[in-house]
């Protein structure tokens, strides 16, 4: 299990100076969009093609079937000015994001900093907390509908057995139905980052601690400036990736709450859906998945600013 | 002497981790227990060990989910799109990696945007589409939606492995005469397999596991994924849960036994790409 | 390690080998002279309902008829499937949808044939009762026939009511009362939940409407005559609301909004709930899952849902409507498949063996042998109910999608006490208002 970190470098220029013949041009500038223009298009046709389509149909009030009614940007006025549900989703978009780029965050760099030394099992303990993120969502959700249910739940057995507290309605509770939802994805989500974690510390120069524990680090000196700083660049990818994912939670939401109760745990594409779905409202629909893109692009673009910025990332 | 301290120390580590373990564990051996339970049984007793083993609810579920169908069509859909992403993702992500293509960073730009797309936005814009193009109800249009949904992902990774190759080996190949496809073949795949290896069981994953889309797309039961059958338990309002779960264990035993036989590839392939933008 | 992991991709690879082996669409084995009609639903109940439909119909149909092969897909969301597919002009030959509210738009936008000329060639004029018929109708023409004819009852667990001496409420008042009394014996007064089905909130809406402000009012309502903030449905709101507040339903809103339908009817069964509001769907369940040797031995009964005078009222729903499809092919072969499974002899033993509740068709005299007594009855006195007017509405059948959606989603914030009653019926009102306009509304049967 070659861990090769220490290879990583950037991509050198292969255009080389001097004249450039016609083959030369051919073979330095087509030849290259030739490789990538399979996967290019087939993107394109898929994903882009119809999201132009759904640009249009932002702008128009249309059930989803029949003729689409223009009306310009009034259900971009709408949504923004006079949608308290889409408020509150956007709202909930905010805090599911502040949850997954802590939370899981300091779950997996913990356990990974607790792994890290263990040798014996190692690999068992690894590929066990990995087995969450490889099952589908339907069926994570609804082992934890069960699990999680108050009066049949591992909460309710527990009271039974003297130790009340946990026979809660934690998808029942408007205050505490979407972290519940959260804590099942994050269930799901962290084994991965962990193994992402650690794999990443194992290409950390030994050198490094050794130089640190000659300073007279402890273990938290260590963690702080050798640890992190090893993994930054994993890291920091890895938070822009979930805060891109923020936005277009769907799954756990839908399977576990439908947005209830009472709108508490509704989320951008939860809405988007009834939207659609349930209520015929596809244009209106359509404009809350662009803005929902624009959200993740503002993310994106946040991310581009720091690496402008010097961050390695 | 020594190496007893040492393991001593770490027992704390261990006490952490196996009640970690539990956590992420055990949620799937209740939903096994469920899984031989009657479902008299079943509404009398949700979470401890089954009282009954019936096993025959392996078999209702198999026959009732049609999963001899949709199993062998998920298979297929498993299979096409992870080879054809492997080979399409793979040689953008070596023209990325390598041969420098004027505009590569706006590409990079472009896939990253084309993620933050929700597929709910676009899904009927897209089945009009594909409905055009006669390509909806068949498993090569579904492989071709996957192959899309998920090129971003594969492109970038891809790339994060080839960046790391040391480029002597590519120019011994090019001074031996080698072009760019022989330098591909020969030289860059043999390094980066096991990157091939973690992009293609994550795609493949998502592909086994991916209901939406293909139940916006399929109608005709003969091409129902095996997702589906796990939904077929679904009544008007509620579901059968103990066939459900039955459903469930043999939806996710493949998906548990290969990622058992393979995950130490597979975790070392993620480790080596660094998942590195 | 290398040689052990290849061992699985090697299984894959043979696997699709066979797959590709195999035809991936499998031709029907029917002769090539029959035309095929594609035929698209929910499962009805559990998988064992699709089977069943499909052993009791479809294939027997097919092997009736020598001209026409029907190619029926249980699917799980079959509706959204085939909206998508209706809007791309798509879908299959027969269109299921919802009810009849779903129907408006779907004939508005031309994408269902008109059964006018159907209805009196292939006798549907004579099968269907009348009101039944006319609930398919937008702007006078018919494009849907009903399916499912459902109404909803006040089952009880009449071991722990004979137990306790309680007797079965007939009014609004008494129901209050009981349920009271029962919450004071520690036992859940009602069996509901929503975790599975979030639009169930929407029963309790429509039978508090119906039962406290009366399907009179609820009929002018309907029709655009009164606003929905009338006085009368403001207090069927908070009663319902009370209910709600008091912890009856599931045992505390909390509880309703977690548990599952198996266990709140397992705790009816049990004797651990009293009393469930619910619809004929359940009633054929109730046996053989949760009134069961397993769960206590206990025995139920049902009531009608009690109401503000203590007269039964009926409130009728439909599960489903069929149509065709525009751009059917074979729109006479689907027609004759429609009289077939629509006729009184399939309703029949769609009843008996797989307990879907009959379309609104005029059923023979032996129709509810051999089904369960007191399910029977429950079809006999709706029956009898929707011909002398004692009768209310559904929600999911006679209101508008939007205003739909409207009433099971946000009465939950009316429960959570973030809106009050007068604002959850001010919003209904001003969606209502517009669908209304629009036409969307589809006719109610006069009173």
């Amino acid at each position: 299990m070659a861990v090769q970190q220490e290879l990583l470098q950037p991509a050198p220029d292969l255009a080389r100076s001097g004249t450039m013949s016609r083959k030369r041009f051919f073979r330095s500038k087509i030849v290259p969009w030739l490789f990538i223009l399979p996967i290019f298009s087939l993107h394109f046709i898929v994903v882009i093609v119809p999201s132009a389509q759904a640009l249009y149909y932002s702008l128009t009030d249309w059930s989803g079937i029949g003729a689409a009614e223009f009306v310009g940007l009034e259900n971009f006025r709408q949504l923004l000015l006079e949608d308290t549900t889409y408020r509150s989703a956007l709202t909930n978009n905010a805090k599911w994001l502040l949850f997954f780029v802590t939370v899981p965050f300091a779950m997996a760099l913990i356990a990974a900093q607790i792994l890290a030394p263990v040798s014996r099992g190692a690999m068992i303990f690894r590929t066990a907390l990995f087995i969450p993120y490889v099952l589908p969502s339907v069926i994570n959700s609804n082992i934890w509908k069960n699990l999680l249910s108050p009066r049949m739940g591992i909460g309710a057995q527990l009271a039974e057995r003297g130790i009340p507290g946990l026979d809660i309605a934690f998808l029942g509770r408007p205050d505490t139905a979407l972290i519940t939802i959260a804590f099942v994805d994050n269930w799901h989500f962290w084994g991965f980052l962990m193994v992402l974690f650690l794999t990443a510390m194992q290409g950390i120069s030994k050198d490094l601690y050794d130089a640190a524990k000659i300073d007279g680090a402890n273990r938290i000196n260590e963690f702080l400036n050798v640890t992190i700083p090893g993994i930054l660049p994993t890291l920091v990818f890895m938070m822009m990736l979930v805060a891109i994912w923020s936005f277009l939670v769907f799954d756990y939401v839908w399977i576990l709450t439908q947005g209830g109760p009472a709108n508490s745990s509704e989320v951008l594409g939860s809405y988007l859906y009834k939207q659609a779905f349930n209520r015929f409202e596809a244009g209106y629909a359509s404009a809350i998945g662009l803005t929902m893109s624009v959200f993740a692009g503002l993310i994106i673009g946040l991310f581009g600013l720091l690496r402008k910025r010097g961050w390695e990332i | 002497m020594f190496g007893q301290r040492r393991e001593a120390s770490l027992f704390p580590n261990y006490v952490i981790l196996i009640l970690l373990l539990f956590f992420a564990i055990g949620p799937l051996i209740v939903l096994f227990f469920n899984s031989v339970k009657t479902s008299q049984e079943l509404i009398v007793n949700p979470m401890g060990f089954p009282r009954t083993l019936r096993l025959a609810n392996f078999v209702d579920a198999w026959n009732q989910g049609g999963f001899a169908q949709t199993a062998r069509n998920s298979v297929f859909l498993v299979v096409t799109t992870v080879t054809l992403e492997l080979i399409l993702a793979g040689m953008a992500a070596y023209s990325l990696a390598r041969l420098n293509p004027p505009g590569q960073g706006g590409f990079m730009l472009y896939m990253l945007v084309g993620s933050t797309l929700p597929v709910w936005l676009f899904l009927v814009p897209l089945l009009f589409l594909w409905i055009k193009l006669r390509l909806n109800n068949t498993l090569y249009g579904l492989t071709i939606l996957y192959l899309a949904f998920n090129a971003p992902f594969a492109t970038f990774l891809l790339r994060a492995f080839m960046v790391q190759i040391p480029r002597d080996f590519e120019d011994a190949a090019r001074v031996d005469g080698a072009n760019e496809i022989g330098v591909f073949t020969r030289v860059i795949l043999p390094l980066v397999w096991p990157g091939f290896l973690t992009v293609g069981l994550v795609v493949g994953l998502g592909v086994w596991n991916e209901f939406q889309t293909a139940l916006i797309f399929t109608s005709d039961p003969d091409l129902f994924p095996v997702a589906l059958s796990y939904y077929k338990f679904t009544s008007r309002f509620g579901r059968d849960w103990t066939l459900t779960s039955s459903a469930a264990v043999m939806m996710i035993a493949p998906v548990l036994i290969l990622f058992l036989a393979l995950q130490r590839r597979f975790i070392a392939g993620l480790s080596q790409g660094g998942v590195k933008g | 390690m290398r040689k052990v992991s290849f061992i699985p991709v090697l299984l894959l690879l043979s696997l699709v080998f066979s797959a590709c082996a195999a035809p991936v669409a499998a031709p029907t084995d029917e002769g090539p002279e029959k035309v095929t009609i594609s035929f698209w639903y929910n499962p009805p109940s559990g998988g064992e309902g699709a089977d069943c439909y499909e052993e009791n119909i479809v294939i027997p149909f097919n092997e009736q008829s020598e001209t026409i092969f029907v190619d029926a897909v249980a699917q799980p969301e079959a509706w959204n499937a085939t909206r998508t597919a209706m809007a791309a002009g798509e879908g299959p030959d027969i269109v299921r949808t919802p009810g009849p509210s779903f129907v408006f738009e779907l004939a508005q936008a031309g994408q269902l044939l008109p059964l006018d000329e159907l209805v009196s060639s292939e006798g549907w004029d004579d099968l269907f009762v009348d009101w039944a018929l006319s609930l398919g109708e937008v702007d006078g023409t018919v494009y849907s026939l009903a399916d499912e004819l459902e109404t909803l009852v006040l089952y009880y667990n009449k071991t722990l009511f004979d137990e306790m001496g309680w007797s079965p409420p007939s009014t609004v008042a008494e129901m209050h009362e009981l349920a009271a009394v029962i919450a004071n014996n520690d036992i859940v007064p009602f069996a509901h939940a929503n975790s599975e089905w979030r639009p169930a909130n929407e029963w309790h809406v429509g039978e508090y409407l119906n039962h406290v402000a009366g399907p009179d009012r609820v009929y002018e309502a309907l029709t655009g005559k009164i606003p929905w903030t009338h006085d009368d449905f403001v207090t069927s709101i908070e009663l319902l609301n009370e209910a709600q507040q008091n912890g009856w339903f599931g045992g505390g809103l909390e509880l309703y909004y977690t548990s599952t339908f198996d266990e709140v009817r397992g705790l009816l069964g049990s004797g651990a709930a009293a009393m469930n509001i619910e619809g004929t769907w359940t009633a054929a369940d109730l046996d053989t899952l949760y009134f069961t040797e397993e769960n206590g031995g206990n025995e139920w009964a049902w009531v009608p849902v009690p109401s503000q005078t203590g007269a039964p009222i009926y409130d009728i729903g439909m599960g489903n409507t069929s149509s065709i499809n525009r751009n059917s092919e074979h729109p006479e072969a689907v027609a004759e498949f429609l009289s077939y499974s629509f006729s009184p002899e399939s309703q029949a033993l769609l009843l008996k063996n797989c307990g879907k509740a009959p379309a609104p068709v005029r059923l023979t005299e032996d129709a509810m042998e051999g089904v369960d007594p007191r399910i029977a009855s429950i079809f006999i006195d709706l029956a009898a109910a929707s011909d002398n007017g004692g009768y209310g509405y559904t929600t999911w059948t006679f209101w508008p999608p939007k205003s739909d959606v409207y009433i099971y989603e946000e009465i939950e914030r009316v429960w959570s006490g973030d809106i009050t009653t007068e604002e959850f019926l001010q919003g209904l009102d001003e969606i209502f208002q517009e669908e209304l306009a629009a036409g969307a509304i589809p006719p109610i049967p006069d009173r």
